[in-house]
């Protein structure tokens, strides 16, 4: 925990591509007045499905984020990603140079290889017709091979395609901690602005599982909520009758630069990136431990490294999915590391209104953490009626946003597989 | 980097179409037997590319003996997972856990970090939605309906590119941080780069560093052909007429934790860590720049981060993937860092093949083998170095490493280039 004497990291462009607005203004807005997300899914026909909702991006131009010539290479959510690192650079007023890039650094949490069903089908027609797969029918010379698309599935695609369009020559990382990886890919690009290795970095994370193979893997597990004919208030954190998340796709970016430079160049400064905190919870690949335990030591570690306590946190952005293991995991964790100062810390879910953007989650939240703390607003946790055992000792943003002065806050994101991050933020 | 504690490489693991451990695979290496054989997973008999480097003869079991777990893995992460807790094992911590008052376990366990680089995900799980494209065909209602029934409830797990992270760290209780980083071929040699950042700052007591991949599968060998990238029969590290890589497969991981601490409990130190350097060359997913300035950053970077002098190294163990434009801007780099006095220059590419995202920790538990025994093993498919670099020390034959510390070098795509700097002893 030696991390006295660390360089201030301060947060200077923001980014967003949601599900509730395409920049960042318009997302925190709806967020403000929590207006949901959700809704029937338009991109393809899940009628058939046990869930037929998500909370998809809406009216976005995919065709104008980039050239044309690297659009090619960029799947829905590399777009995403584009755009949202566009107005995070704009912002902030400062972008790479030709002599400035390899001071330059981008940390990513990816999505996972996204094969889209179209692409799959390709193979299938080719090579599987009834159903089982003949490696002899993909050599022929009949088989359309599309290296452009296979470029676009190789798992540092975005990574590549960011540091290319913005020309970033610094150190340069993918991550994939699945739900965890937005907020352990800010925590690492944290790390490496404290080892001085760049002096600016572009961090975020990006994801689109709304596709048919993305929906049918959550199906398959029962992770999704069911709540098909009340799209609006099918996530709902923390309430007793919640049943599953609602699957989002989006991106978030931040532009993080050395606190003095900052300064120095009069920039705006919306939060200081403060601590970073990261535990695995070794339970089950899953499901998070019921008494919190993981989530415990990842929030301890964040504070720690922010070089704060328990009692200067006035905001929580909970990971909050709506299903029932993580949220009792997570008021457990919050139980324990807030102790008595639990009442007074403001705590809310933004899938509410969002729901899961998963690999982009942590991201997001990431940057709804800074604008709370430079609007002095914890916004609602949308759809939350009922406490149930678990939940009722937290005190929920409930009903409506609360301005309240916020001078820590702190981003849960506990994923599949184990991972537990937590990021603190802290008032300029 | 005075005031951060010096890192030690207690235990390693390694498996890979040459052996099932670090000694093994370099005996092969060293007595010239190549892994690359026919293709075994299909019938590649009419395929454009027919060889790659496999483990074969081996059950599943040998490498991870829960037969439960396989289900709910890939062939990657049994290759990961094995990496891990052969280094776990042989670095004597779980024994030395073992002797641990029992009030101390848990901080141990929390103290405990896993660092994964993962190659993020495989084509042929999804084949696995085959049965449903034929018998749903293109009726995407029945697609939804007949899902559950056709396709394993828990098919999401086996894809999650997190997963060896998950499991090792179940398998042996380790809690603390952690990260699972796709950064395709960069992916092991950027979480041996993290685990080392994570110990210098004191986030973790030890951290396992683990790569791992398994390409070998049709749509990869097409999709890597069809970009040119592949060789038919051998990989010719900067040879003159080399044509290409040649796919591998398997995992490697190693024990990391301050030397100080190594020294204290009596662990057998194989080595010390002493630096890395990661940049980016910003030029899409397969372009790479001729003159090489990628790798050189990296080496300068990671010298640098080591506090040595190129006159310092020992040995250079290339990344060589037997590419025409890598193996150029490679062989530019460093003929431009170490200007007219390289060390003696190596690859292992022609005998395990490129295991991508594996690749670098391979090299690096391989280079450590090499210190060890005194031998920089030569490339026996090495004709005639390329008059393009004719300075550059390769050779056919066994030489002397000129110091005890070892450069490793690994590239992927996106541009993403990493050095790794090793050295055999802790004396200094």
């Amino acid at each position: 925990m030696s991390t006295n004497g660390r360089t201030r990291i301060a947060i200077t462009g923001i980014g967003l591509v949601t599900p509730v607005g395409n920049d960042r203004e318009s997302t925190w807005q709806a967020l403000q007045e929590g207006r949901p997300g959700p809704g029937p899914i338009t991109t393809f026909d899940a009628s058939g499905f046990t869930t037929r909702i998500g909370s998809e991006v809406k009216g976005f131009d995919f065709d104008s984020v980039a050239p044309r010539k690297l659009l090619k290479q960029a799947s829905r959510c590399h777009r995403f990603a584009l755009a949202a690192a566009e107005e995070a650079f704009s912002e902030a007023g400062i972008r790479p140079e030709s002599a400035t890039g390899e001071r330059w650094g981008v940390s990513v949490g990816a999505g996972m290889m996204s094969i889209s069903l179209k692409e799959l089908d390709v193979v299938h027609r080719h090579c599987a017709p009834d159903g089982s797969f003949d490696a002899t029918k993909m050599a022929s010379p009949n088989y359309p091979a599309d290296p452009v698309y296979f470029c676009r599935t190789q798992c540092n695609a975005g990574l590549g395609l960011l540091a290319n369009h913005f020309g970033i020559r610094g150190y340069s990382t993918a991550v994939h901690t699945a739900c965890a990886s937005g907020g352990q890919a800010i925590g690492t690009a944290l790390k490496v602005m404290r080892r001085g290795l760049v002096d600016k970095m572009l961090v975020g994370g990006f994801d689109s599982m709304l596709n048919p193979i993305g929906l049918s893997s959550f199906c398959l597990l029962g992770a999704l909520s069911t709540d098909n004919d009340e799209p609006w208030r099918a996530s709902r954190p923390f309430d007793v009758s919640r049943n599953g998340f609602v699957l989002g796709e989006g991106a978030g970016f931040l532009v993080l630069e050395r606190w003095d430079d900052a300064v120095k160049r009069g920039a705006n400064i919306y939060a200081e990136l403060a601590g970073d905190g990261n535990s695995l919870s070794c339970y089950r690949i899953t499901d998070s431990p019921p008494d919190g335990d993981g989530p415990i030591q990842a929030i301890r570690q964040s504070l720690a490294s922010a070089g704060l306590q328990p009692e200067d946190i006035d905001y929580v952005n909970a990971h909050g999915t709506s299903t029932q293991m993580n949220d009792q995991s997570e008021c457990a964790a919050l139980k324990v590391v807030m102790g008595d100062h639990l009442p007074n810390v403001s705590v809310s879910s933004t899938k509410g209104c969002m729901g899961h953007l998963i690999a982009a989650a942590g991201a997001v939240e990431a940057a709804v953490c800074a604008l709370a703390i430079r609007d002095g607003i914890a916004p609602v946790s949308a759809n939350f009626q009922t406490a149930d055992p678990g939940s009722e000792a937290v005190n929920i943003v409930a009903g409506k946003s609360r301005p309240t002065r916020i001078r820590a806050a702190i981003s849960n994101s506990l994923g599949f597989g184990g991972s537990n991050s937590c990021l603190t933020f802290r008032q300029p | 980097m005075s005031t951060s504690p010096r890192i030690a490489i207690t235990g390693s693991g390694a498996v890979c179409g040459a052996g099932l451990n670090p000694a093994a695979i370099f005996d092969a290496i060293l007595e010239g037997r190549s892994a690359v054989a026919p293709i075994a997973y299909w019938d590649a008999s009419g395929w454009p590319i027919q060889v790659a480097a496999q483990l074969t003869g081996v059950k599943d079991q040998v490498l991870v003996d829960d037969r439960k777990l396989h289900k709910s893995i890939s062939r990657t992460d049994l290759f990961g997972i094995y990496a891990g807790d052969e280094a776990i094992k042989s670095s004597g911590l779980r024994a030395f856990r073992d002797g641990l008052p029992e009030g101390e376990i848990p901080e141990f366990n929390d103290r405990s970090g896993l660092v994964v680089g993962s190659g993020g995900g495989s084509y042929q799980v999804n084949y696995d939605f085959f049965p449903l494209l034929s018998s749903s065909a293109g009726d995407m209602v029945k697609f939804g309906q007949e899902l559950a029934s056709s396709v394993h409830p828990m098919w999401l797990l086996r894809i999650l590119p997190n997963n060896v992270l998950c499991h090792v760290g179940i398998r042996n209780n380790f809690k603390g941080t952690n990260a699972c980083i796709t950064n395709q071929c960069a992916s092991g040699a950027l979480a041996l780069a993290e685990a080392v950042a994570s110990l210098r700052i004191g986030e973790a007591d030890r951290i396992i560093a683990v790569g791992h991949d398994a390409p070998i599968e049709p749509e990869a060998v097409l999709g890597y052909h069809h970009l040119g990238l592949l060789s038919a029969d051998s990989v010719r590290s900067f040879d003159a007429e080399r044509t290409g890589t040649i796919f591998g497969e398997g995992a490697a991981a190693v024990a990391l934790e301050p030397l100080e601490a190594a020294k204290a409990r009596q662990a057998t130190i194989l080595g010390e860590f002493l630096g890395s350097g990661a940049v980016s060359e910003a030029s899409g997913i397969v372009h790479l720049q001729p003159d090489g300035d990628g790798p050189a950053r990296a080496i300068a970077l990671a010298l640098a981060d080591a506090g040595i002098a190129p006159k310092d190294v020992g040995m250079i163990v290339a990344h060589g993937n037997g590419t025409p434009n890598s193996d150029a801007s490679e062989a530019a780099a460093i003929l431009r860092v170490f200007g007219d006095n390289p060390p003696p220059v190596t690859a292992f590419k022609w005998a395990i093949g490129h295991t991508l995202a594996a690749a670098g920790t391979l090299d690096a538990v391989l280079a450590l083998e090499a210190l060890h025994r005194n031998v920089v093993p030569g490339i026996p498919t090495l004709n005639q170095v390329d008059p393009e670099f004719a300075a550059l020390p390769v050779s056919r034959e066994p030489r002397e490493p000129r110091s005890g510390i070892a450069l490793i070098i690994c590239r992927g795509f996106g541009g993403m280039n990493v050095a790794l700097v090793i050295r055999r002893s802790t004396d200094s």
